[in-house]
Parts: structure tokens; C-alpha cells; sequence
């Protein structure tokens, strides 16, 4: 018996000694290394078998929001080609989420090959991560498109992927921009044009109509940075402005600014439009109780399919007389591999989903806008597509609108849009004016920004 | 004699080893390099990490935030006594000694909700009591009520949210507090009914009295777990918003490490949460702690 125990316990010890081995090692900053070693063997062991080098592709497509389409495209590749292995790898909670994973992966000496950046993380991805830039990526592995980049693609779409230094981060990929959906029934019963509105003062008018007819709310509009980009930009505010010594300001404050948010916090307190989440916004839509949602265009399939009710979009309204400026919404993709093996076969991945037909599929999986010339044209692309979904058309018809997401530079970025979020909170919320509000809040962001 | 002793002290450590590692890996470790991490400017990427020195304890102590912050953590914790704490012992008491048919199927009926995850019981009361769509609102909408924009409401986002952690803590809690409570001899209680003492006064003066070694217990819980648990309907639901009103200490130390990579203000903050929880901790030994009947 007593024997017994001390072997017992000299196992015990034995494996505990491991433990705080690994302990050792994992906190003593030699992470790196293993990583490297687990590469190399991963390696060795795939050149084995037929000598198929491995990638991974990480992006936040949930099952219902594109998930289906992520693992369409990869198993087709990864099919179609002998020498390549994608694997996908979903990250939950959108942008930030994967932008958290890569930051501990990074942290770790790991990387992954093809990653998806959200517009609003381009500074802080490009400040802080190494990339390849897609121009590198073609002079070094595919030398004779040297023009693939301007053939295919807008200057003003791939201009959503070039950061503040001016360097071209990675290639747009997924593509939105808010649109107005809106009841045609509840319009119909409130004596409206089953047009829908053009102009945000419309929207004001149409609500106070809905709401003395029908008893519903009139509008729903996503009250996050990007809504508020929309709303306020299109009145002539300027989220990040730059003077003639390149300096970079915000310029929210401004006349056409205060208006825009003055009129959104005047119909929520009138009571003409709710005052909620997102997430309860889009559901008090789909339910019927509200009569216009100014939300994604991504947004589509969801309404679509649950909505009870004749549904349409119309284009982002604009403001009477003035242009239409829209945040780009969605991300880009970027080559984060750091191997020159890994880093070719992530290009050659790459120019596999942004062919006519892998913007195609992606396209009908998420209801994205495809940011590629000739897809929507295109009789392998999305001809019938398009022609059947009345509603891409409110995005696919005011591309022109289409600007950055604001991404604020330097280490303050992210505080910035803390700033601006908390802000819209306060003024939405009827405890300061919005004139107040932003001008308080142009204070701060000004000095964070340097100025 | 001597010897046998050493080698059960030997022994003792050996049990204990395997534990003593795993806190010292993911309990111990951790907290030395927040510490750490408390004195220095960095984001998780950068190869330097600036030394501050006091800095970002000074910049949270100016920050305005920080005080909103710390006074939605005070109301956190007095509502979630109030629903995990209070509650769960009344209802115990109840159960016990008051209600006679039926026990068992109250047991259940309030454990259960308790092995859900916290993250669907979020999505579903979003749902629930949407204020515009909700079947909750509609209801009320019947009686001619409305019901408030909550997610939106200072104070009221704190009472929502707590109320949807308790659908999670609250059976656990019950379950526990039952058990002291059921500890409690039933020969005590029948002896003070005959002397015809009031239900008050027994909950009062004999059941929590000598039920109180679970129940330090579960007060203790109540507070530290719960402002865990508070961490996923926020991150669910609100993000924190509107303006900070619904953030607590616990989600506001995630929100600046990985929302905002500032780890260095997270880890003074986390420090700062630390450093409130241990007083608190040192005020229960003081006074409640002395009070307690440990019934062996």
C-alpha cells in the first residue's frame, strides 16, 4: 500500500513537473519559437503527402451571414488546384472579433495567410501588422498582370483599401452601403408613395404621417458611426478632413453636421422614430412595427425572409439639393502570410475569389456589392441575379456615393470612435443638443488628432 | 513519529501540488503581469512597451468615465442582492418551512433556467422584451402601457441586465442557500411555532443565523460572480452603451484591452477592481465573518 503511494506520488510529481515545464517555456517569451517548430513539422509532414502547402483564410461569415458561400469558394479551390489547401476559419463577432484573434495570434509568432479587415480597422491593421500589399504580391508572383489591380477594379472603390500614408493595404472584397428599406403595406395604408422617400426630409414628413395614421414608428436609422457617417456627411460634415499642410481634422461640427443630428435627435424625442439597438431596430422592422429601416444593404436576405409584408429599398436619401455620401460598409482582404511560399499561394487564392465567378457566388451568399468591374454585367456573374433581386439595386445603383468608412490614424483611432459613439449616445438620448454634443466632441477628437 | 509526519507532510503537498500549479499558471501568473502590464503604454503588438510609470492609474482617475463606471458597479451589485441573494433565501425559507404541497417541482422549475447559457438567455430576452415588437411590449400595449426603450435608459439598461444574469445565477444560488437552509433542525422551528413565533421572526432571528456559513457564501458569489456573469448580456446587448450607462468595472477592464488595445489603462483598472474586491473581502472578515455559526 505504502508503495503504492509513493509511486503514485512520484508520478504525480513527475507529471507536474512537466506541467510547469510547459508553464515555463509558454510564459518565458519562447512562444515563437514552438510556433516555428510546429510550422516546420506541419510542413514537413504536407510536402509528404503530395507536397500541398497549407494557407489559412480567416473571415467572420457566420453560417446565415455568408458562411455557406466561404465554404463553397474554398472547397471549389481547394478542388480545382493540386498544390494549394485552404482552410477557413470563421471568427465570431464580426471585425473586432477577428481583429482580436489576430492580435493574440500575432502576439504569439503565428499568422495567417488571407485575412479580412473591416473598413474601420484599415489604420489600425496597417499601423500595427505586417503585410503584403497586393501590388508587392503581383510584382513577386505574378509579374505579368502587373495591371491586374487598375483593370479590374474602380479608383474610387480601391481606393477604400489605401490608408492614410497612401499605401494600397489590400483589395475591398465585401462591399455595402446602408439603404432604406421600407414597408410598402404600412405606406399603402398611410396614403404614401409606394416610391418611398428620396430625401431625408421626406423621411421626417413620411414618419409623421405614419405615425398619426397607422399609430407605428416611422423609421429606424442604425445608430452607430457608420449611420451616422451616412446622415451626416451627405449634409456637407466631414469626418476626417485634412487642411493644405495635411493635417488631418474632423469637422463634424459643422453647420450641415448639426443639422443632420439635430433632426434625428428631434424625431426620436417627438417620438416619430424609436430609440433602440440594432438588433431590436431590424426586429420592430421585421415584425411590421416600424414603418422604414435605414440599415446595410447586407441586411437584404434577413429582411426578405422574414419579413410578413410587401418590403423595398430605395437609395440612401440624401438631403434636399445636396449630394449623396455613403460609408462604405464590409472589409477588404490582406495578405498576411509571411513565408514567400505561403505568400504566393495566398495571391493565387485571392485572384480565385475576386474572378467573376467567386464574386458571384459571394455575392448571392451575402448581399454584398461586388467591387469588381464587369461581374454585374456579366452573364457567368450576376446578370440574372440582379435582375430578379429588385432590391440590390438601391445599392448597386449609387456606388458613385461611396466613400471610406472613417478610420481615424495613429494610436488614438479606436478612443475616436469610442468618442464619437459616446457622443451619439448623449445627444440621441436628449441629454445635450447636438450642436453642444459636437462641438465637444470636435474639441476632443482635434487633440487626440494632434491639433 | 517525527518521520511519519514529515512524509505526510510530504504527501499533503503532493495533493495539493497539482491545484497549486494550475492557479499559479492561469490565476497568479496573470495577475503579477497585469500588474506588470499596468505600468506601461502599450497595445499587445508593439515590440516596445513604454514605461509610464503611474500615468494610466492618473489618466483613469481624472477620466470621468472611471467614477460613472465605478457608481454603475455599486447599483449592479445592490440589485443582483438583491435578486441572487435576497431573493433565493426567501424563497428557500418558503419552500421549506412555509409551503407544504409541490416542493419538488419548484425546485426545478427555478433551477433549471440556470443551465442555459447566458449567451442565447441574452438573444432570447432581446427578443422578449423588445420595447417596440416584444411580446412583453404587446401585451402591454394591450392594457394601454408602453414599455420604456430600455436598452437606451440610463438606470433601467443596469436593472434589465441584471435581471437577465439572475435568470442564470439565480437557481444556482437558490439551490445552495436551500440546502443550508434545509440544514436548519426542523425540530428549532417546530419548537418556535408552538411558541407561536411570528414566520418573520424565525426567518429572522433563527433560519439566517444558523444558515449563515452558506450564506456568506453566496453573498460573496453574488458579488464577484455576478459582475462575471453581468459581462454577457452587456457584451450581448449593449455594448456597454448608451454613454457607459450599463458598463461595469469587469467589462469596461475587456473593453479598453480589446475593443481598444489600450492595455495598459485596462490593466490599472483591473488592478484598481482587484484592490476594491480585497477590501471588500477584508470588511466581510471583519464583520460579518465573525458572526457566522459553522454548525461543526
Amino acid at each position: 500500500m505504502k508503495r503504492k503511494l509513493r509511486r503514485l506520488s512520484a508520478v504525480l510529481l513527475a507529471a507536474s513537473m512537466v506541467m510547469t515545464g510547459c508553464g515555463a517555456t509558454e510564459s518565458s517569451g519562447k512562444a515563437t519559437t514552438t510556433t516555428i517548430a510546429k510550422n516546420e513539422t506541419a510542413k514537413s509532414e504536407t510536402i509528404k503527402s503530395d507536397e500541398k502547402i497549407t494557407i489559412e483564410y480567416w473571415h467572420c461569415n457566420a453560417e446565415a451571414q455568408g458562411g455557406a458561400a466561404v465554404e463553397e469558394l474554398v472547397s471549389k479551390f481547394n478542388e480545382e488546384n493540386d498544390h494549394i489547401e485552404v482552410i477557413a476559419k470563421y471568427n465570431p463577432d464580426m471585425y473586432a472579433g477577428l481583429m482580436k484573434n489576430l492580435q493574440a495570434e500575432v502576439a504569439v509568432g503565428n499568422t495567417p495567410a488571407v485575412v479580412q479587415i473591416g473598413w474601420s480597422y484599415l489604420e489600425y491593421f496597417s499601423n500595427n501588422f505586417s503585410y503584403l500589399t497586393p501590388q508587392d504580391a503581383i510584382a513577386k508572383y505574378d509579374a505579368e498582370n502587373s495591371t491586374y489591380l487598375t483593370d479590374n477594379f474602380l479608383p474610387n472603390i480601391l481606393n477604400l483599401a489605401v490608408n492614410t500614408a497612401g499605401e494600397q493595404v489590400g483589395i475591398p472584397y465585401s462591399l455595402s452601403s446602408p439603404v432604406l428599406y421600407y414597408n410598402v403595406d404600412l405606406f399603402r395604408e398611410a396614403g404614401l408613395s409606394e416610391e418611398g422617400p428620396q430625401t431625408w426630409e421626406q423621411v421626417y414628413e413620411y414618419s409623421k404621417i405614419i405615425n398619426e395614421k397607422t399609430g407605428k414608428y416611422g423609421c429606424y436609422i442604425e445608430d452607430d458611426n457608420w449611420g451616422a457617417q451616412a446622415l451626416l456627411e451627405s449634409n456637407g460634415a466631414q469626418f476626417i478632413a485634412t487642411d493644405e499642410a495635411g493635417n488631418m481634422y474632423t469637422d463634424i461640427a459643422s453647420e450641415g453636421g448639426i443639422e443632420a443630428m439635430q433632426m434625428w435627435a428631434d424625431m426620436i424625442a417627438e417620438g416619430l422614430i424609436p430609440h433602440v439597438t440594432w438588433d431590436e431596430g431590424c426586429q420592430a422592422f421585421n415584425a411590421g412595427e416600424v414603418a422604414m429601416l435605414y440599415t446595410t444593404i447586407a441586411r437584404r436576405a434577413s429582411v426578405q425572409s422574414t419579413a410578413q409584408f410587401e418590403a423595398a429599398a430605395v437609395n440612401s436619401p440624401v438631403w434636399e439639393g445636396k449630394e449623396r455620401v455613403i460609408p462604405a460598409g464590409g472589409c477588404m482582404l490582406a495578405i498576411t502570410a509571411q513565408e514567400e511560399e505561403e505568400q504566393a499561394a495566398a495571391w493565387e487564392f485571392m485572384k480565385y475569389l475576386y474572378s467573376i465567378e467567386g464574386m458571384a457566388t459571394w455575392t448571392i451568399g451575402t448581399g454584398y456589392v461586388p467591387p469588381r468591374k464587369d461581374v454585374a454585367d456579366s452573364p457567368e456573374g450576376l446578370k440574372s441575379f440582379l435582375e430578379e433581386n429588385e432590391m440590390m439595386k438601391a445599392a448597386t445603383t449609387q456606388m458613385d456615393g461611396v466613400v471610406s468608412w472613417a478610420s481615424f490614424p495613429g494610436d488614438a483611432g479606436l478612443e475616436i470612435d469610442q468618442i464619437l459613439s459616446d457622443t451619439q449616445d448623449q445627444i440621441l438620448g436628449g441629454s445635450i443638443t447636438a450642436k453642444d454634443g459636437l462641438a465637444a466632441a470636435q474639441d476632443k477628437i482635434n487633440a487626440l488628432l494632434g491639433n | 513519529m517525527k518521520k511519519r509526519k514529515a512524509k505526510e507532510h510530504l504527501l499533503a503537498g503532493v495533493f495539493i501540488l497539482p491545484a497549486l500549479i494550475a492557479f499559479c499558471i492561469f490565476m497568479f501568473w496573470p495577475l503579477i503581469r497585469t500588474i506588470y502590464l499596468s505600468f506601461f503604454d502599450w497595445n499587445m503588438i508593439k515590440p516596445v512597451k513604454e514605461f509610464v510609470g503611474l500615468q494610466n492609474y492618473i489618466d483613469l482617475f481624472k477620466d470621468e468615465v472611471t467614477y460613472k463606471i465605478l457608481g454603475n458597479t455599486v447599483i449592479y451589485i445592490a440589485i443582483l442582492l438583491v435578486l441572487n441573494f435576497v431573493a433565493p433565501y426567501v424563497v428557500s425559507f418558503l419552500l421549506t418551512f412555509i409551503i407544504k404541497k409541490g416542493k419538488s417541482f419548484y425546485k426545478t422549475a427555478f433551477f433549471l433556467p440556470s443551465v442555459i447559457s447566458l449567451v442565447v438567455g441574452s438573444v432570447l430576452y432581446v427578443w422578449i422584451l423588445n420595447p417596440i415588437s416584444g411580446p412583453v411590449a404587446i401585451i402591454l400595449k394591450n392594457f394601454g402601457m408602453q414599455l420604456p426603450t430600455w436598452s437606451k435608459t440610463d438606470g433601467l439598461v443596469i436593472v434589465i441586465l441584471s435581471l437577465i444574469t439572475s435568470w442564470k445565477v439565480f437557481g444556482y444560488n437558490f439551490i445552495i442557500v436551500l440546502g443550508g437552509v434545509m440544514g436548519v433542525s426542523q425540530e428549532v422551528i417546530e419548537a418556535a411555532k408552538i411558541d407561536n413565533i411570528s414566520d418573520f421572526k424565525i426567518f429572522t432571528q433563527i433560519v439566517l443565523p444558523m444558515s449563515s456559513a452558506t450564506g456568506v457564501y453566496v453573498l460573496i458569489m453574488t458579488i464577484i460572480q455576478g459582475l462575471q456573469y453581468v459581462y454577457t448580456p452587456i457584451t450581448v446587448v449593449t455594448q456597454g452603451g448608451p454613454n457607459n450607462a450599463s458598463s461595469n468595472l469587469i467589462y469596461q477592464s475587456y473593453h479598453e484591452a480589446f475593443t481598444l488595445y489600450q492595455t495598459g489603462d485596462a490593466s490599472a483598472l483591473s488592478v484598481i477592481t482587484m484592490a476594491l474586491f480585497i477590501v471588500l473581502l477584508l470588511l466581510e472578515f471583519k464583520f460579518v465573518e465573525k458572526g457566522v455559526y459553522y454548525e461543526n
